[in-house]
């Protein structure tokens, strides 16, 4: 098959879990103002229920999706709640720093829970998959790809066709405004966190089937939002799937220069993201705000 | 005045658009030394803009401004400062951390070039400016003690430490009472009196009579009309203009 | 910049006393591990382990107040300073290891090198805001640390690859106290800098960039050129830093010269003891650097912790640190300064009132 197809469809296979990490931050930092440093270790704990409920209770991992959800959720919603909500008024300088002490307590605490080993999720179809030419596209990541695209459509959904969602498309248009029409800020704030971590949960659920998962491997994740974010432009679900998207191509063709082109992965992705950043801050597909 | 001497600001044709509509379109209007000018005019007719493009803070899409003679248009904020415009903002931006006369002496630290002192006679020039606009005895308090006139004090405050030859006040009088318009206009004569030209925008009527020589009417980016205050305040296309064409008719009949 | 009353004088005349006594303690006792104080039996106050630790909270001082110029003075959020720590240690590195420099020598190309790519970088990058200046810094530090351990010429890594430069051993006399001093005077000259900065005519262009930029510019401050002074100057010093590290080091790579985390632990620090003050980003650094070495168990007077075992233990301590992290994040978010300094004491009314300004 020619190489640059083939090329295309790898881009877009990583690309789905670009989608899926991005979107939870994107909504995160488009609608509160938070940048998430703790997002990927959301992303994470998502992975290790997942993986829990694989290796323990014998659950098929796509099953286990709505479980992370619905876990991540929760631990979210309690999070804005109880200690994000507190800062939201300060200087953004500390809803950084606070999202990092976030990020510090939950990775410790998946390295007492489950050690340093690395973990993967390999149900009996892991090894099985669709033969195009010389390639060979494992159904699992097809299949991710399809749930990231069906996450962010249901994301998508739930904000522009729900009450809550509407209550959160006010709360990020005026937070007072938002407030004076009778919108609970504290729960709304902390219902759209619980999204974002919901988001996470689902993204780490499908990573632990594509790759080895250890508690201190967020950070990449939260790198990757915020590059999938900035490049589709922040505000809304399409403009994410679409960042995500190109980012995988970049990545993979990025890695298919001649020479050491993959180890570049991270310095094309990010000297991409400053290029776009200085010349089109409001992102690829985003507006001006 | 003659007409050989030429205008401190001259502009010509000063247009600027936001997507598709101009904001202000081929405005053209001369600002003689000494001088004290107001700009009215509805909302959205174009004045803050029209600030904006002369002090520098917007570019301009066409046209010319000439300070002295020579352009100034299109160069930076801080040049057009260093050259001797002040200005003020309608929503004030005052130094949220800094005392009172902290906020005046970044005017007197940065502004024209024959004004500085180093950072000791900045302070000592901040203080004859507090003194001017009537804020010397809150020198030492911290802007978030100030009151909404003392806060717009202190933005004429700031500009006029920078020693300009010309100084821009963008509506220093909205939102005050009557009685807080009549001391602000003491502070206008007062610093009009020390030598400096005054370009001012106003949306009260009275400041415009009151302080300014003459007037000149923006509507829709365009000039619609200029002169002495009393003349222009009557022109029919004004009246209509500003106060709806119902207002317009009533006044005639 | 608020005017003090008496009781605020006394606060800060105790503050820096002990300032002074800690910081006269801490130059002082390694002296005493000299041959001529151990003849003259002078008790051992420091060992070569103390000055290890001493020098990198030192590093840390220095690396702190320098991003409080562009961080905390001037008001730009920057999140990747690492980078200019990274350009310092690979410059100082390079010129030893690979040209034969002398280390005195090489040192003083480190700040000059930051300096210049802070210039290059931050003429696009400061004229975003807010996050987005904030996440623009933090890609430049990550792409910068592994273009330096990939590029490769001609099959062979150009800065020393994955495997790292290893750099000459400095010869000199106590060479622990060497670079202990050497770090002390890098530290010295970034608190001084600081000071000079909030007392000079450039200062109070940079305060007033960080208040209202629209503002600071129709008053005739040129906001481009003072901010990426602002930013240069930072990196100098941050430079500088890295430069004297590779070479007490010996050793450098991609994860100790661009460590992500030093990002987050200068800003901490500078936050924690006040930002925008002279020597706020110093105590914070000491305080902080102090508490992750007291939890890691790297200090001599230590707690064992209850039912955690010594596996465990450092694994605890980040998850005391993240929860501190959090605590001071939360109910103290103008910074210790703030009471230790004198404008407000610690009382439950003062944690009250912080809380509510910021919360929703």
């Amino acid at each position: 098959m020619d190489a640059f197809v083939q090329l295309v469809i790898l881009g877009l296979l990583a690309g789905g879990v670009y989608v899926a990490v991005g979107v939870g931050f994107g909504l995160v930092w488009g609608v509160l103002n938070i940048v998430n440093l703790a997002h990927g270790a959301l992303v994470v704990v998502g992975g290790y229920i997942t993986w829990q409920l694989f290796t323990g209770f014998g659950l098929d991992p796509f099953l286990t999706l709505p479980l992370d959800a619905a876990a991540l959720f929760i631990l979210g919603y309690a999070l804005q709640r109880g200690v994000i909500n507190r800062i939201i008024r300060a200087p953004l300088l500390f809803t950084f720093l606070l999202t990092f002490g976030v990020n510090l307590v939950i990775v410790n605490i998946l390295l007492l829970i489950f050690g340093s080993d690395f973990r993967s999720v390999t149900p009996a179809y892991s090894g099985q998959g669709l033969e195009l030419g010389s390639v060979v596209i494992p159904y699992v990541r097809l299949a991710s790809l399809g749930a990231a695209i069906l996450l962010a459509a249901g994301l998508a959904f739930l904000l522009n066709r729900t009450r809550i969602g509407l209550a959160i498309h006010a709360i990020s248009a005026d937070r007072d405004a938002a407030q004076l029409v009778g919108i609970d800020l504290r729960h709304a704030y902390a219902v759209t966190y619980g999204l974002g971590a919901a988001c996470a949960g689902i993204a780490g659920g499908l990573i632990a089937m594509i790759q080895a998962i250890t508690p201190t491997a967020g950070e990449p994740y939260t790198l990757q939002a915020f590059v999938v974010v900035i490049l589709g432009g922040l505000g809304r679900v399409s403009a994410t799937v679409v960042g995500g998207l190109a980012f995988g191509l970049v990545e993979a063709f990025g890695q298919s220069i001649p020479g050491s082109g993959s180890v570049f992965a991270n310095a094309i992705a990010f000297g991409l993201m400053v290029l776009v950043l200085v010349t089109r801050p409001q992102g690829l597909m985003g507006r001006l705000h | 005045m003659s007409a050989a001497v030429s205008p401190q600001l001259e502009l010509r044709g000063v247009t600027k658009r936001f997507g598709g509509v101009a904001a202000v379109d081929g405005v053209s209007f001369e600002v003689a030394k000494g001088d004290i000018v107001g700009i009215i005019g509805p909302n959205g007719a174009g004045k803050t803009t029209l600030l904006n493009c002369i002090s520098g803070t917007q570019r301009l899409d066409r046209g010319d401004i000439r300070l002295n003679g020579s352009s100034i248009a299109g160069i930076s904020p801080h040049r057009v400062a260093k050259l001797g415009i002040g200005r003020t903002f309608q929503i004030v931006k005052p130094f949220g951390s800094m005392t009172v006369r902290e906020n005046a002496a970044i005017g007197a630290l940065f502004g024209s070039a024959q004004a500085r002192r180093g950072v000791a006679g900045a302070f000592a020039l901040a203080d004859e400016v507090l003194e001017l606009v009537g804020l010397r005895a809150k020198a030492d308090h911290p802007v978030s003690a100030l009151t909404i006139p003392d806060r717009k004090r202190l933005e004429v405050a700031r500009a006029v430490a920078t020693r300009p030859q010309l100084l821009l006040l963008d509506e220093v009088m909205a939102g005050l009472n009557n009685v807080e318009v009549d001391d602000a206009l003491d502070m206008v004569r007062a610093v009009h009196a020390t030598g400096v030209t005054v370009l001012l925008i106003e949306h009260v009527m009275r400041v415009i009579v009151g302080v300014c020589r003459r007037a000149i009417v923006l509507d829709f980016g365009h000039v619609l009309a200029q002169g002495e205050p009393e003349v222009v305040l009557r022109d029919e296309r004004v009246i209509q203009a500003y106060l709806g064409e119902r207002y317009a008719k009533r006044l005639k009949s | 910049m608020i005017a003090t009353t008496d009781s605020q004088r006394r606060w800060r005349r105790a503050f820096v006393i002990a300032g002074a006594i800690v910081a006269g303690y801490a130059l002082l006792a390694p002296l005493t591990s000299l041959d001529v104080a151990q003849s003259a039996n002078i008790p051992l106050l420091a060992d070569k382990f103390w000055f290890r630790i001493a020098t990198y909270i030192v590093m840390f001082v220095v690396m702190a107040s320098a991003w409080n110029i562009i961080g905390g003075i001037t008001g730009y959020a920057a999140f990747g300073n690492v980078a200019f720590f990274g350009i310092g240690a690979y410059t100082t590195g390079m010129l030893i290891a690979k040209a034969k420099w002398p280390f005195l020598l090489a040192l003083p190309l480190a700040p000059v090198l930051a300096a210049s790519f802070a210039a290059l970088i931050g003429l696009p990058l400061l004229r975003l805001r807010g996050h987005y200046f904030a996440v623009a810094s933090l890609g430049v530090g990550v792409a910068l640390g592994e273009l330096v351990q990939n590029i490769d010429y001609d099959g062979r890594p150009v800065f020393g690859g994955a495997s790292g430069l290893f750099l000459p051993i400095y010869a000199v006399g106590h060479r622990g106290l060497f670079f202990f001093y050497l770090m002390c005077g890098a530290a010295a000259l970034a608190i001084a800098v600081t000071w000079w900065v909030l007392r000079s005519r450039f200062g109070y262009g940079l305060i007033a960039i960080r208040e209202n930029e629209e503002a600071a510019a129709v008053l005739g401050v040129n906001t481009t050129a003072y901010k990426v002074a602002a930013f240069a100057l930072a990196a100098a010093l941050t430079g500088l830093a890295g430069g004297i590290f590779s070479q007490w080091n010996v050793f450098i790579n991609q994860d100790n010269a661009f460590p992500i985390e030093y990002n987050v632990q200068m800003i901490l620090m500078a936050l924690l003891g006040g930002t925008g003050t002279v020597f706020g980003p110093a105590a914070g650094a000491l305080l902080l650097q102090l508490l992750i070495q007291f939890l890691g168990g790297s200090l001599p007077i230590s707690l064992d912790i209850p039912f955690v075992s010594s596996e465990a233990r450092p694994i605890i301590a980040q998850v005391i640190l993240g929860l501190l992290l959090i605590v001071v994040v939360v109910f103290v978010p103008r910074g210790a300064i703030d009471f230790f300094g004198g404008r407000t004491r610690l009382s439950l009314a003062y944690l009250r009132r912080s809380l509510r300004e910021t919360s929703l």
